[in-house]
């Protein structure tokens, strides 16, 4: 539980056409190899944010070493309901899955429970967007704009403060990056200490998942003004290829 | 042997299966239900061996009904389809397959949109437009080619159905007398005479 | 076994049929009390002609055993039994239409069968079963109606047509003949159909199909028919339904052939490729056609059951 409120601040924010989720890095530093992160199949550096099935993505805050079990734990659960049933698994039932899971390992002596909050940002044809939280106890609820981790209070008043109903998903991240701005300890914002992500649906009515990677990040800030000053952007790539 | 046809029309489905429960030469039953309802919206015709038939069309209702139970919502029919295929198809590796034939028909809710599964006891599975399993299918098959329209009423989607089960009586050695008849639309499922 | 091999063996059972050939004399496949001498009686008088047997004990079980592809898929003689046909009499008079596929077993030996067998300018006959069967007896019994007319200066009625087939592979019943047909024609009493089987069955009726797919294309036909169609109707009706089951029997399909029997004798209306008519239909020039394919997905392409609001 400790672990929890020290770790890098994640947040979520539910909009009618998409959902969308930050995260804050604390693994930084220059010698990092990141070279994988860029190459990867999705988005994302594999820290933070997690692509769980087609249809859901999570945030993790706590212990990394327990957070890659249950997001293994929780790709396989995907599965096994594309499996049953042939369609993505339905978000709340995997939060379940996770929760029946984290659940068992209060209940009897001798076990160490996971350590690990996840936020689960999603879709699917029952309750269109939806995102939800679980704590290591196995508690779970949804919600419309939340956070975990270090500063959450902070984050959660500014959250209360800013969201409104019916928010479209453009204003979503302008308000997560906004309150990530606001609680992250460092001045300015860059992808070096940013994972982030967005759910929406693709012109088929599809969910599409994007997590973004450092160079579409870094341009996102530019674009909300909250990047740093460069002095040359040759690196940072066009406005137009980051359209959600 | 058992007789079932199901199409598909202008937002509904329609499900129709004989009635008599037969052993040997003998009709043992004249008004059994062969049509089970498994959700508000999604219906299964059910023929083949006798036992093996109610058996698993129980089963496949109660798991569907605890699904429903556990989760708040009914598993859509594209979904409820595909599990009871793989329960079919599980069962055909097992030391004693279900020999069970289906028609399951539902009316998904969120997409406003009427599906129809054909699925034998292999557990072969393919969304029709329309179907039939027995021998009715010789003679419905082809003439539902022809006849069937997939933006019908409901009206002119039982009115094709009646060409089926006349072509059938006009055909068929031995025809059944009865069928029971469902459909399943956005109100749910009912059923109607025909 | 090597087919060459068995050819110029002396002990296998085509080595018997030779010896038995030598022996019997088989250049004429008919005998001699056949050719009727009582005044055109002799043939009705005698009854049903006697033909050669295979001179093994009992002939049946040896064509049994040479045919029966269930029991031995590798024999050497595999019967053709997939085959749709049909003929139903109207006010405009008689249509027959077929299919002209030929399997053997699950290969498809040929696409272009002719299974209307042209007994003369006034009779069709078409074939379903062994095609061999049905091609030699109703040749035959062409030559027998031509006959009849010689001994009796008019026309065979097509009642009496079809009741010496009937009578003729009755005899030989038990012995393996394979046959389906349906005896077409005009005569003095009008437009007729008669059914006649290998079983000796034979039936009047306005309305056959014969076949393994014969249930496809009742389905269509039982449901389009009416006495009062007229003769671009009737065509139709004949061409879809065999399409029809093209479609769905996997022992029928290929071409469809169809004839229409009227007052002056029958007339060939054409041939339709079952794949043309499943995307295009039977082309646009073609009266009584709704035009278009008849094909289900070609017909209700764009169409949906969603009720979605749009």
């Amino acid at each position: 539980m400790e672990a929890i409120s020290h770790a890098g601040i994640v947040i979520g924010v539910l909009s009618k056409d998409g959902v969308v989720l930050a995260a804050e890095k604390k693994v930084t530093g220059k010698l990092l190899d990141m070279s994988g992160a860029t190459g990867g199949s999705y988005g994302g550096s594999g820290e933070k944010i997690f692509l769980l099935n087609s249809n859901v993505i999570s945030g993790v805050a706590g212990i990394t070493a327990d957070a890659n079990s249950l997001v293994n734990y929780a790709r396989q659960a995907a599965q096994r309901h594309l499996f049953s049933y042939n369609e993505d698994i339905p978000v709340e039932l995997l939060a379940q899955r996770l929760c029946d899971l984290k659940q068992g390992y209060t209940q009897y002596g001798g076990l160490r429970p996971f350590g690990v909050s996840l936020l689960y940002a999603g879709y699917d044809p029952h309750y269109q967007f939806q995102l939800y939280h679980s704590d290591p106890s196995g508690n779970y609820s949804g919600w419309k704009a939340t956070c975990i981790g270090a500063n959450n209070g902070t984050a959660t008043s500014l959250l209360k403060q800013d969201y409104k109903e019916d928010i479209s998903v453009e204003d979503a991240i302008e308000l997560v990056l906004k309150v990530m701005s606001k609680t992250m300890d460092s001045t300015t914002l860059g992808s070096e200490k940013l994972e982030f992500a967005t759910l929406t649906l693709d012109a088929s009515k599809q969910p599409k998942a994007k997590i973004y990677n450092p160079a579409e990040i870094d341009a996102l800030l530019q674009k909300h003004g909250l990047g740093k000053k460069e002095e040359g952007d040759a690196a940072a790539p066009a406005p137009g290829d980051l359209t959600l | 042997m058992d007789i079932s046809f199901a199409l598909t029309g202008k937002g509904y489905v329609i499900v129709a299966a004989d009635t008599t429960a037969a052993r040997s030469i003998v009709k043992m039953k004249v008004d059994e239900d062969k049509i089970k309802v498994l959700s508000p919206h999604l219906l299964m015709a059910f023929s083949g061996e006798p036992g093996d038939t109610v058996q698993f069309a129980e089963y496949i209702e109660r798991n569907i009904r605890l699904y429903q139970i556990r989760n708040t919502y009914a598993l859509r029919p594209p979904s409820a389809a595909s599990w009871i295929r793989r329960a079919l198809a599980d069962s055909l590796r097992s030391r004693r397959p279900y020999s069970v034939n289906l028609l399951v028909g539902g009316y998904d809710t969120s997409t406003h949109t009427p599906h129809l599964y054909w699925v034998d006891y292999l557990g072969t599975m393919s969304e029709v437009p329309f179907a039939a399993h027995g021998y009715g299918a010789y003679f419905a098959l082809s003439l539902l080619d022809r006849y069937h329209d997939p933006e019908a009423s409901l009206e002119d989607g039982l009115a094709t159905l009646r060409r089926c089960l006349d072509e059938v009586a006009k055909r068929l050695v031995v025809t059944p007398e009865k069928y029971k008849v469902k459909v399943v639309d956005k109100d749910g499922v009912r059923e109607v005479e025909i | 076994m090597n087919s060459f091999l068995t050819r110029y063996s002396s002990t296998s059972p085509d080595a018997d049929i030779r010896k038995a050939k030598e022996l019997y004399g088989e250049d004429e496949e008919v005998s001699e009390m056949m050719w009727g001498s009582a005044g055109g009686f002799g043939n009705l008088a005698k009854g049903v002609p006697s033909f050669k047997i295979p001179a093994v004990a009992d002939p049946s079980s040896f064509l049994r055993m040479h045919t029966d592809d269930h029991a031995d898929p590798s024999c050497r003689i595999k019967i053709k039994h997939g085959t749709t046909t049909l003929a139903f009499r109207y006010k405009g008079g008689v249509i027959v239409a077929v299919d002209s596929r030929a399997t053997a077993g699950s290969y498809v030996a040929s696409g272009t069968v002719k299974k209307v067998i042209e007994i003369n300018p006034y009779l069709l006959g078409t074939m379903a079963g062994g095609a061999a069967d049905c091609q030699y007896w109703e040749t035959y019994l062409g030559i027998q109606c031509r006959l009849h007319e010689l001994r009796n200066r008019e026309r065979i009625s097509v009642a009496a047509a079809s009741k010496y087939l009937s009578n003729l592979v009755y005899s030989y019943k038990g012995m393996g003949l394979s046959m389906g047909t349906m005896i077409c024609g005009w005569d003095k009493t009008g437009p007729a159909i008669f059914y006649v089987d290998s079983d000796g069955s034979r039936l009047k009726g306005d309305l056959f199909s014969v076949g393994s797919g014969s249930t496809f294309a009742y389905g269509v036909l039982d449901q389009g028919y009416k006495w009062d169609l007229t003769d671009e109707e009737a065509h139709e009706l004949g061409r879809r339904s065999i399409y029809a089951a093209g479609h769905r029997d996997a022992f029928s399909g290929n071409t469809v052939n169809l004839y229409h029997v009227q007052q002056d004798g029958w007339k060939f209306i054409g041939n339709y490729d079952v794949s043309e008519l499943h995307y295009n239909g039977p082309g646009d020039n073609v009266p009584g056609a709704p035009g278009g394919g008849y094909g289900y997905d070609i017909r209700v392409e764009g169409r949906s059951s969603s009720n979605a609001p749009a």
